[in-house]
């Protein structure tokens, strides 16, 4: 980027930070974070690894204004310390760079997809803290409200599907993730009341990887979440084990656009929208 | 026939384990009788796990482990190298970054297949390998040297587009750690006439293989054209791992472990080494297929096979070293030297420094900030708390690197030897990773205890499989090259299951100085000058070892010692720059190949000289990691291997 427009950026970041007043200048490393003060109307002044952020997240998008502070594990220090943020949101997986950044700034923990915690009441908290640290409480217990009340009204109009779903994400041709409990799908289906078909085990981030022959035998609705990696869709065409399925030789696979796996309330909403739309849509 | 006898023998130990495992995984597929049924009737959905997922997946584990078999003892006859592998030549790393760049700058290429792109990116880089080698006639040393530049330069490129791209490239994890899930019978059908054709022409050339257990010289005077003959030879080889790693992934081991482990089970004949390899390659990826599969019903998690074949097959091999005799080994080709030894060097060496020092200078005055390049001035010069450290850790790894691969090079005379081969790198890097993956929040203090103690017991078990052989050189690269290969099945295990701390992962190891702070980094940089000095009385058995084992003797080294004290400072030199900037920094193999390369043949010289490059390497490396795509950064080993690996080939490309 040229000098001049960086230059630019950093006044404008500055001016908003003057005129919205409330909100603190704040870096994110994570992008549930992130996502999450885009949503509270605050969006932070720097983030890790902006670029993908548009690629994986998107949803809700992220202004032009943030400044991209490079890799996630490895945040650029000099910037940091020059940008003289207030403070720094992580999430666990980086706790380890928690020393060498409280030296810029206070570096504040907030959790998600913690083990063994409910997912959905540890959102709900992410939320809140989050709203805390930025100044914006209200906001917060607006979108939560507004989350949830969107949430209902979709699982009140749902056209329910006659077998449990099947959530896969393909990551090659012969291997998916299969998703279940502690991850942000299950909890998508908890909310509209929908059931699970894997009854399998899941790791810490709510998501089992197995070959596709793990899929056999089970009396599921599949739902596949894009992206597809390139081609897989050619593979899968000639793959004799795929096309014995339930539903993908009749066409009855249910394919979503991508959603943030590891998202909170915004993607949480944006997956039960097309969910749902999607299962209208199989239904008719 | 007692030749025979031995490794028949294993080979048959290994089918009946095999035959056993296979009971077991089909159990709960409705037992053996069902399966035999399946293989004879109609293809139906009433067989569709045996007769799409089991039978094929066995059939792909048979061909596959032969294959890989035969592309290693062809590989190891060619090269003269017991360590070369159907992957010396680059064909995994070619076919890696070639898949990693189609899916992500021209995914309508993996549209067309995913298996001929692979398969292509496998033939360029041994076309990379074999370009280099032949202006020399394609002389061993060269192809080895050749193969471990472009395997590091595609791997540490491969490296730099996954710590970006990791989200994307998650399934390539996947096929990196070599999964045999089959979904069908294509896999088979492509493999199965590829193999066959390239097992035929192996057989073919078994005489004029043969010839090459004599010197270059005889064999010539035989009537053998060397260049066409490895030519030929490392094509079918290179043409046979392509085809394994194109459709299951990288496989680590077989192609390694079977070919030495029926040599040291007594088989010496070129013919009797090729068939029994072939069994025994077979026999180990089915058995190790089987077992995972028994083993991933019961986990509920994917086990991806090429990575269990290298975690079994290391402390197999570990537990064969000692055990076996080498007798039917010839010694390895004496390390030539590769270039003019320079009679004056101090100017060169002087000119070395000035350069460390002036990197040094602009490492710390120059750089970029959020108002774009500036020199430090007197209101920024608070920036010098983030860069000093780097900036030290960097000369002090640098240096410690250079030091130890220069120590291992001379000790063992094999080009291929580097601080990472000794696995003193991997055995900390593992335990760092347990710490890591294992320990709920693993604070600094935590994660260099770990560290340390991972290179302690890499060195405990290095000595205790090595003290009976007198540290032969030979069986010390061994042991390490098969530590080495259960980090990296560790490791491809870990990244291909998908948990996001795997970026943690790969960003340390690609050898960042991101982690240091600066009491850390001047401690670094403090032991690595002392270690320097403590060289100085060592110069006399770096000078003569290279010599060999009788001209030492006779020269008055007791080889025992020397051998032990070398590698037990090379030890604590490796394990000290692996805690400070992972395992994969190749400057320990780079910088004394460089510095020959540059006329420093003479132990002190080379010594210094290696020590300087290393030092500068990685200064350079560090700073131009930090400034190329700000605002992020390149680690400093993924840097160093991609410039001081252009710089190689370049050398290499003049010889």
């Amino acid at each position: 980027m040229p000098l001049f427009a960086l230059r630019f950026l950093l006044l404008f970041a500055l001016l908003l930070s003057t005129i919205t007043q409330a909100s603190p200048r704040l870096a994110s490393l994570d992008w549930t974070l992130g996502e999450t003060l885009v949503a509270l109307g605050a969006p932070p002044l720097a983030m890790a690894q902006v670029d993908d952020y548009h690629a994986w997240v998107g949803e809700p998008q992220m202004p032009d204004s943030v400044i991209d502070l490079g890799l996630r594990t490895q945040p650029n220090q000099e910037l940091l310390a020059a940008l003289a943020p207030e403070r720094i949101l992580i999430s666990q997986m980086f706790t380890n760079l928690t020393p060498r950044l409280s030296r810029i700034a206070p570096v504040e923990l907030v959790q998600l997809y913690t083990p063994g915690t409910d997912t959905w009441t540890q959102m709900l908290e992410l939320t809140r803290e989050v709203g805390r640290l930025a100044g914006r409480d209200q906001a917060a217990e607006q979108l939560i409200s507004s989350t949830q009340a969107r949430i209902d009204s979709l699982a009140g109009q749902l056209s329910r599907p006659q077998r449990p779903l099947l959530i896969i994400q393909f990551m090659d041709a012969r291997h998916v993730r299969v998703f279940g409990p502690n991850g942000l799908y299950q909890v998508v289906l908890d909310q509209l009341g929908l059931d699970n078909a894997w009854t399998g085990g899941t790791n810490a981030w709510g998501f089992a990887l197995v070959s596709i022959d793990a899929l056999v035998g089970l009396d599921a609705q599949l739902v596949v979440v894009e992206p597809k990696p390139a081609g897989v869709e050619r593979e899968l065409a000639s793959s004799a084990l795929w096309q014995h399925l339930p539903g993908v030789a009749d066409n009855q696979v249910i394919t979503l656009p991508p959603v943030w796996s590891f998202g909170a309330l915004p993607s949480c909403q944006r997956f039960a929208e097309l969910l749902s739309a999607a299962l209208e849509q199989a239904h008719d | 026939m007692t030749e025979q006898r031995r490794p028949a023998l294993l080979c048959l130990l290994f089918a009946l384990l095999a035959a056993t495992l296979a009971l077991t995984s089909l159990q709960p597929l409705g037992g053996a009788g069902r399966a035999w049924q399946a293989l004879f009737s109609q293809l139906s959905s009433d067989y569709l796990l045996l007769q799409y997922s089991w039978w094929p997946r066995l059939s792909v584990a048979l061909l596959a482990g032969a294959a890989l078999a035969i592309a290693g003892v062809l590989m190891q006859q060619l090269l003269r190298n017991p360590l070369a592998s159907p992957t010396t030549l680059g064909v995994s790393s070619g076919a890696n970054l070639a898949l990693m760049a189609a899916s992500l700058l021209a995914p309508g290429l993996l549209d067309l297949g995913r298996e001929w792109v692979a398969l292509a990116g496998g033939a360029l880089a041994m076309g990379l390998v074999m370009l280099l080698g032949w202006r020399r006639a394609l002389a061993p040393l060269v192809v080895v040297l050749a193969g471990l530049v472009v395997n590091l330069y595609l791997g540490a490129l491969g490296m730099a587009l996954l710590l970006f791209n990791q989200e994307s490239l998650s399934g390539l994890l996947i096929w990196g750690a070599g999964s045999m899930a089959q979904n069908g019978w294509d896999s088979a059908g492509f493999l199965a006439p590829r193999v066959l054709v390239g097992a035929l022409l192996a057989w073919l050339l078994i005489r004029p293989l043969a010839m090459l257990d004599l010197e270059d010289a005889s064999a010539r005077s035989l009537g053998v054209s060397l260049k066409y003959l490895r030519l030929a030879g490392l094509g079918i080889a290179v043409f046979l791992a392509g085809c394994v790693v194109s459709v299951v992934g990288i496989i680590g081991f077989i192609g390694l472990a079977a070919p030495n482990i029926v040599r040291l089970a007594g088989a010496r004949r070129l013919s009797h080494r090729l068939l029994w390899s072939t069994l025994l390659g077979a026999l180990l990826l089915a058995g190790t297929d089987l077992l995972v599969q028994s083993l991933g019903q019961r986990a509920a998690m994917l086990i991806p096979t090429g990575a269990v074949t290298a975690a079994l097959g290391a402390p197999l091999l570990l537990w064969l070293i000692p055990r076996l005799r080498l007798t039917g080994q010839r010694a390895p080709s004496p390390a030539q030297s590769l270039s003019e030894r320079r009679h004056n060097p101090q100017r060169l060496l002087a000119g070395l420094g000035l350069g460390v020092l002036a990197m040094l200078l602009v490492a710390l005055w120059f750089g970029q900030g959020p108002q774009g390049w500036y020199w430090l001035t007197s209101e920024s010069w608070s920036v010098l708390e983030w860069r000093l450290p780097r900036v030290l850790a960097a000369m002090g790894c640098g240096l410690m690197l250079a030091l130890a691969g220069t120590l291992v090079q001379r000790l063992s005379a094999n080009p291929m030897a580097s601080p990472e081969l000794l696995g003193i790198s991997g055995g900390s890097a593992m335990a760092l990773m347990a710490a890591v993956f294992l320990l709920p929040a693993p604070g600094n203090l935590m994660l260099m205890l770990a560290g340390t103690l991972g290179a302690l017991l890499t060195l405990a078990l290095l000595i205790m499989v090595n003290r009976r052989s007198g540290w032969l050189p030979e069986r010390l690269l061994l042991t390490g090259v098969a530590i080495t290969a259960l980090f990296e099945a560790l490791r491809a295990v870990v990244l291909a299951g998908g948990d996001p701390r795997g970026q943690q992962l790969i960003a340390w190891m690609s050898g960042s100085t991101y982690y240091v702070d600066t009491p850390a980094a001047a401690g670094v940089l403090l032991a690595a000058l002392l270690a320097a000095l403590a060289c100085l009385p060592l110069l006399r058995w770096l000078d003569i070892l290279p010599l060999g084992a009788e001209t030492s003797r006779a020269l008055g080294i007791r080889l025992e010692r020397a051998r032990l004290g070398l590698l037990l400072l090379t030890s604590i030199l490796t394990a000290g720059a692996t805690l400070v900037i992972g395992p994969l920094s190749f400057v320990g193999l780079l910088a004394p190949h460089m510095a020959r390369l540059l006329g420093l043949t003479r132990a002190g010289p080379h010594l210094l000289g290696a020590g300087l490059i290393g030092m500068l390497l990685m200064l350079l490396a560090d700073w131009v990691g930090r400034q190329w795509l700000f605002p992020n950064e390149i680690p400093a080993g993924l840097m160093a291997s991609l410039i001081g690996g252009a710089y190689l080939m370049w050398g290499l490309r003049r010889l």
